[in-house]
């Protein structure tokens, strides 16, 4: 009997996996407003990226990862990419810079991207990664730079006082905390088939590593 | 006495074995590879390969050390599995790698928690082998000797 029980140890793993990869398809909520999504709509593989502004991971992600992902499987619509906030407690200006690339993509989907590099490239700047440990905070400043006046001027009055803005951030959040129990940041969440991979490790990995496995995903 | 803290020794190495594939079975292989990359010492080729049995390979330890089937090898087993993830660790740390330990699934940082918990269970292991050794506790040495006359 204790022999049987613990040859059934493999096959009992393997229920609980697919117990798990289910549940949490059923909780996928709705698309997210397009102007966080690049690729083709209609890809059988989808990559969301749960990113905090503040985490300086992150904006290697934006800088390093991103351009050679974008040419391989965004440009040529092999994906459908979703970006997601997950601004986390420790950093207190995460939530601000998310609410003014929010606020850019709901003024002009365009700006979307322009204002989410120009957050990531100044880190150093604004956040806790400036030198005095602590940043400014002044976001506004840097997203200013990249974007015409008249458009800079929708989107303060946007942070300022409209509630879409951090209704679409607590939609990522909820989703990353409930359905995709991101680890820490960045992480990737691929979606093939129903089921959710969440890979919180891609970043030490060499980029023909994932590549592989994203292939694989790609050719099922 | 001895026996008893033998047998409950061996248990908690196979349910820990078991827990750790487990946590890493349940994620992607992609997942445990990053795990492995950070460590910065298998070459691109072996991440995949390594990343995907592995777990099964723990698994199948942690299910051994449970049944109790050829006690002093497979303890024997544990203890160098574990003491080489120890000194991969360890190492890794030494050298000031900011990386996830990877060892119960994912968003656990390599610190000196992971070390002080990976030191214990290696000291269990090594407590478990010296024992199953000693006391020459081995299932298939159980077997009756065939009477010659």
């Amino acid at each position: 009997m204790m022999r049987t029980l613990l040859l059934l140890f493999p096959a009992l793993i393997l229920t609980g996996q697919t117990a798990v990869k289910t549940s949490a398809t059923a909780k996928a909520p709705a698309p997210v407003t397009n102007y966080k999504e690049m690729g083709s709509p209609t890809a059988a593989v989808e990559v969301d990226a749960y990113t905090d502004y503040e985490c300086p991971h992150c904006a290697r992600f934006f800088k390093d990862f991103m351009p050679q992902f974008e040419k391989d499987y965004i440009q040529t619509g092999k994906i459908r990419f979703v970006h997601r906030d997950f601004p986390l407690s420790q950093h207190p200006h995460a939530q601000l810079a998310a609410r003014f690339a929010n606020a850019a993509g709901e003024v002009g989907a365009a700006y979307y991207d322009i204002v989410v590099n120009q957050i990531f490239k100044t880190q150093n700047t604004w956040s806790v990664n400036a030198p005095d440990g602590r940043g400014t905070g002044d976001v506004d400043s840097e997203v200013a730079k990249v974007l015409p006046p008249g458009a800079m001027q929708k989107v303060r009055e946007l942070v300022k006082s409209d509630p879409r803005i951090d209704a679409s951030v607590a939609k990522d959040v909820n989703m990353a905390m409930n359905v995709d129990h991101v680890p820490s940041t960045p992480t990737l969440v691929v979606v093939a088939k129903g089921k959710r991979d969440v890979i919180s490790t891609f970043m030490e990995m060499p980029y023909n590593i994932f590549k592989q496995y994203l292939d694989q995903k790609i050719a099922q | 006495m001895r026996r008893w803290l033998l047998l409950a020794g061996r248990l908690a190495l196979g349910v820990i074995f078991v827990v750790a594939a487990w946590a890493k079975l349940r994620a992607p292989w992609i997942e445990f590879a990053g795990n492995l990359a950070g460590f910065q010492l298998l070459p691109d080729w072996a991440l995949e390969p390594i990343a995907r049995t592995l777990p099964w390979c723990e698994l199948a330890l942690g299910v051994a050390l449970i049944s109790g089937i050829w006690q002093r090898w497979f303890t024997l087993i544990a203890s160098l599995l574990l003491g080489l993830f120890f000194t991969v660790m360890v190492r890794s740390y030494a050298v000031g790698l900011q990386i996830d330990c990877g060892c119960f699934g994912p968003g656990e940082a390599l610190g000196p928690k992971t070390l002080a918990r990976d030191f214990s269970m290696l000291a269990l292991a090594v407590a478990v082998t010296v024992g199953s050794f000693r006391t020459g506790h081995n299932r298939t040495s159980t077997k009756a000797e065939p009477v010659i006359a």
